[in-house]
């Protein structure tokens, strides 16, 4: 074996078996479907419960398969498309490329701390590199494209307008969400999730050292999702619904999917990097439970924001970003090198 | 000829068809956003080169920088301008054209002199590489150490950069506002 890419793929030492991590991969893909499935349903009813009324309650009990009607509906729908589309191919690649991309991401997040079943190891991820935190982050910003080609390819103001607005929210966002989990990757002296994982376990829930940056993380998180407060790109009172306007059935769904599970992403980042992951004091064998509880508790957040704080202004949003934000996120990564060499 | 070394072939075959197929595309469409996403397919295809030089920080940062937060900002400014104006370019001054020319055949020679010479040698070492080779930390340490001097020109010319883009943009909002100094 002499290239380095082979070493990676096929013998690189307690390594997981391919078709293991291809079994992960397929049982990954189906719970974060599912969970977008009854994120819609658990967000509507959250949203209900706070204002007051009840939710969806009548396809089944408490609603509960909702969200298979809605499937049902989608799939069924005629998918509309403006008759003065130029680009087809890209107009339907957009909501494909969202998608993929969002579903990629979580590939490299650390759900458990692997397992041994019969002389086999299996790991608690579906990939494990020695960067993942970056790879996080550089699928995020390619799935960036999916909305802003969407959105142009519409042919419509509205859907342009939207794409823009995406553009320039998650390019001022990026910067002060990569600087935000610097000081954690500077405390754990490493870019592997896995690794910053087993930091916390070593020392403390980076939560309580890095409360700058966690902060920072989780308003840029949220920006970076494009979810209420910071939904300006769809805005429906201003662009009706901004980037996927001229988008209908399955189509429309690939990009609610993608937003869906973009946002349980930045959880189960906000989980790992803040709360110690799949980490509890007691019960390391069950870190699959505790990972899933912490994810839970980390989007009932995202919908609460949801239902209380109302959208920013589009020139807010800028200010936020760039003349708040990102001060103080440099300011935390530095003040924590300061204090990882001194120590 | 194992099964790691025939993947491994198809992966570079593929990512070699990919970069020379998307930048000829970069210079021979017509429709600047249809540029954009062609120079987007080339820089990924150049990380995927990254990935089997054992390079993955590498690989990634430069999916990260250029293939997402770079091009954004291209594929902005052509939404802006109007991406679908489709008008053809007629072609520059002849100079231009000539010393692109004279460039790109300069490039060229470059390369296959250093391939050539290379080739002897330094390339046949592919399976000689450190376990820390292209990890995070010694990539940091060679910045500050080796290529220290370089590192810090950089940073000096982002700054410039970043004081002109701030300064451009004071300046509009001064003649917006009726020229109140």
């Amino acid at each position: 074996m002499t290239l380095p890419l082979a070493h990676m793929l096929i013998v690189a030492p307690k390594r997981e078996v391919w078709w293991i991590g291809a079994i992960e991969a397929l049982v990954i893909l189906n719970a974060l479907l599912l969970t977008f499935a009854f994120m819609t349903l658990i967000e509507r009813k959250v949203l209900g419960r706070l204002q007051l009324r009840y939710g969806p309650n009548r396809a089944g009990p408490f609603g509960i398969i909702q969200p298979f009607a809605d499937l049902i509906k989608l799939v069924r729908k005629a998918p509309f498309q403006p008759d003065r589309l130029i680009h087809p191919a890209l107009y339907l690649g957009a909501p494909v490329l969202s998608a993929t991309m969002a579903f990629l991401a979580f590939s490299v997040i650390p759900w458990g701390g692997g397992w041994e079943l019969y002389g086999y190891q299996i790991d608690g991820q579906v990939v494990n590199v020695p960067i993942s935190l970056v790879v996080v982050f550089a699928i995020g910003s390619i799935s960036t494209y999916g909305v802003l080609i969407g959105g142009w390819v519409s042919e419509s103001k509205f859907a342009l307008l939207g794409a823009m607005r995406t553009g320039a929210q998650l390019v001022s966002y990026e910067v002060a969400l990569a600087l935000s989990v610097l000081g954690v990757v500077l405390m754990a002296r490493s870019l592997s999730l896995t690794e910053i994982v087993a930091a916390q376990h070593r020392t403390i829930w980076y939560v309580v050292p890095q409360i700058v940056g966690f902060g920072c993380f989780a308003i840029a998180g949220v920006a970076e999702v494009g979810r209420a407060p910071f939904d300006l790109p769809e805005a429906e009172q201003e662009l009706v619904a901004g980037y996927h306007t001229e988008f209908s059935g399955m189509r429309w769904g690939l990009f609610q999917i993608a937003e869906y599970v973009h946002m349980i992403t930045v959880s189960a980042l906000m989980v790992t990097l803040f709360f110690g992951g799949w980490l509890f004091p007691v019960l390391h064998r069950f870190g699959p439970i505790w990972f899933v509880l912490k994810l839970a508790i980390v989007l009932f957040c995202f919908i609460w924001a949801r239902a209380s704080l109302p959208r920013l202004r589009y020139d807010q949003l800028m200010n936020l970003g760039w003349k708040v934000l990102l001060p103080i996120a440099t300011v935390n990564a530095v003040a924590t090198a300061f204090f990882v060499v001194l120590r | 000829m194992s099964a790691g070394n025939i993947l491994v072939w198809i992966v570079w075959f593929t990512a070699a068809a990919g970069c020379i197929g998307s930048a000829l595309a970069v210079v021979a469409l017509r429709n600047a956003l249809f540029s954009a996403l062609a120079l987007i397919g080339n820089l990924v295809s150049l990380a995927v080169f990254y990935l089997l030089l054992s390079a993955e920080f590498v690989a990634a940062a430069q999916v990260l920088i250029y293939a997402g937060a770079v091009m954004v900002m291209f594929l902005f400014v052509i939404a802006y301008v109007g991406w679908d104006l489709d008008i053809a370019w007629t072609g520059g001054p002849s100079w231009q054209t000539l010393g692109g020319i004279v460039a790109a055949a300069a490039l060229l020679a470059e390369l296959v002199v250093v391939i050539v010479l290379g080739a002897a040698n330094d390339l046949k070492h592919s399976n000689k590489i450190a376990v820390d080779f292209g990890d995070p930390a010694s990539i940091g340490r060679v910045f500050l150490s080796n290529h220290l001097l370089a590192f810090e020109v950089i940073s000096i010319v982002l700054l410039v950069a970043a004081i002109g883009g701030v300064i451009l943009g004071a300046q509009r909002r001064r003649e917006r506002s009726g020229g109140i100094r």
